[in-house]
């Protein structure tokens, strides 16, 4: 995944003839399993020998997002109590009026944007 | 907050600093991708059913037992995704059905980009339904859609009682539930029926069955499911 960022950003970079990026802002979503300290790391190593190379990376988390088309409602999952395993379990029912809903946020690893040095 | 609002300079004097807004999601291209397969699917006539689960929970038992269910009603095909080798695949095609193994190499989970590769080495017209078993994974498949019609996820009593509520979002993607391997039920000292309500919590839309894929048990009822 990260090595798909840095194409992503090394093709943009090239089409604007950049000399060198300073700074990538991704939004990753937090229903993707990507990991933060992974994609850091990676990141590191991937860009060594690119103009991409001391770059900044700052990674937005963006919080998984539900949208019931009954009532409307659009925001968190509801979380349910397990009695047994008293774990928080994260449903796709409304936490408005409890119909199915559909996730709409929370599963992208987008690109937002890049600073780059002409 | 960085001025994502900033209209892009067209041209730049040396050594400026352009902030170019993207808004690329790398993950929408493997939807995409899910997206033509499903169509090339439908325009062809072929209904696909995505069967994922942890390693060993009985995905291939499955198959193979729907496949020997329901090769005289439907012409079938069998896509089986592993890292290497290709015994899975042996195993189904020894029922008398085509079978293509897809091989990822290191990658856990299939991509709509490696099942759009196979659907080109088969002739579409000859097929009526085909089954893409994933590698086995409870995690990765959940962000891979592959473009089928519906996606079905195993799970056997040995892997314990907790297996469901620790993979919430692999079950929201879930058509159909099999909970495999229940006559082991009482030896894990694990109930079904528990596991089917976390699953019925977490996705209500989702259909749950018991099955013993090893005699057969319950796959009737997994194929009624999924209307086939």
């Amino acid at each position: 995944m990260t090595s798909q960022i840095v194409q992503s950003v090394l093709a943009e970079a090239e089409k604007r003839k950049a000399k060198k990026v300073t700074e990538v802002h991704l939004v990753i979503g937090k229903l993707t399993f990507l990991g933060l300290e992974q994609v850091r790391f990676a990141y590191e190593v991937l860009t060594k020998g690119t103009i991409l190379e001391g770059s900044r990376l700052i990674i937005e988390e963006q919080e998984g997002t539900v949208k019931c088309n009954h009532c409307g409602y659009e925001g968190g999952f509801k979380y349910e109590d397990d009695p047994m395993y008293h774990v928080p379990v994260p449903t796709l029912k409304c936490p408005q009026c409890g119909s199915v809903v559909n996730i709409v946020a929370g599963k992208e690893c987008t690109i937002k944007s890049i600073k780059m040095m002409v | 907050m960085i001025a994502s609002k900033r209209k892009e300079v067209v041209k730049a004097e040396e050594g400026e600093i352009y902030d170019v807004e993207l808004s690329e999601d790398l993950l929408k291209a493997n939807q995409r991708l899910a997206e033509e397969n499903k169509r090339f699917l439908q325009r062809n006539g072929v209904r696909a059913i995505d069967v994922m689960g942890a390693i060993g929970s009985g995905k291939t038992s499955l198959i193979e037992k729907l496949v020997k269910l329901l090769k005289t009603k439907y012409r079938i095909a069998v896509f089986k995704g592993d890292l290497t080798t290709t015994i899975d695949a042996e195993l189904i095609a020894r029922h008398g059905v085509e079978t293509v193994a897809i091989n990822t190499g290191k990658e856990c989970h299939l991509d709509a980009n490696l099942v759009g590769k196979a659907l080109q080495k088969l002739d579409l017209g000859n097929i009526d339904l085909l089954f893409i078993e994933n590698v086995g994974n409870l995690i990765c498949p959940a962000e891979f859609p592959l473009g089928s019609d519906k996606r079905v996820v195993v799970v056997s009593v040995t892997e314990g009682p907790y297996m469901v509520v620790k993979h919430p979002f692999i079950f929201m993607e879930a058509d159909v539930v099999a909970i495999n391997k229940k006559d082991l039920a009482k030896a894990m000292s694990v109930d079904v029926k528990k596991l089917e309500k976390d699953v019925k919590t977490i996705n209500p839309k989702t259909m749950v069955v018991a099955t013993n894929c090893r005699t057969g048990e319950g796959v009737d009822d997994v194929a009624e499911a999924l209307g086939l």
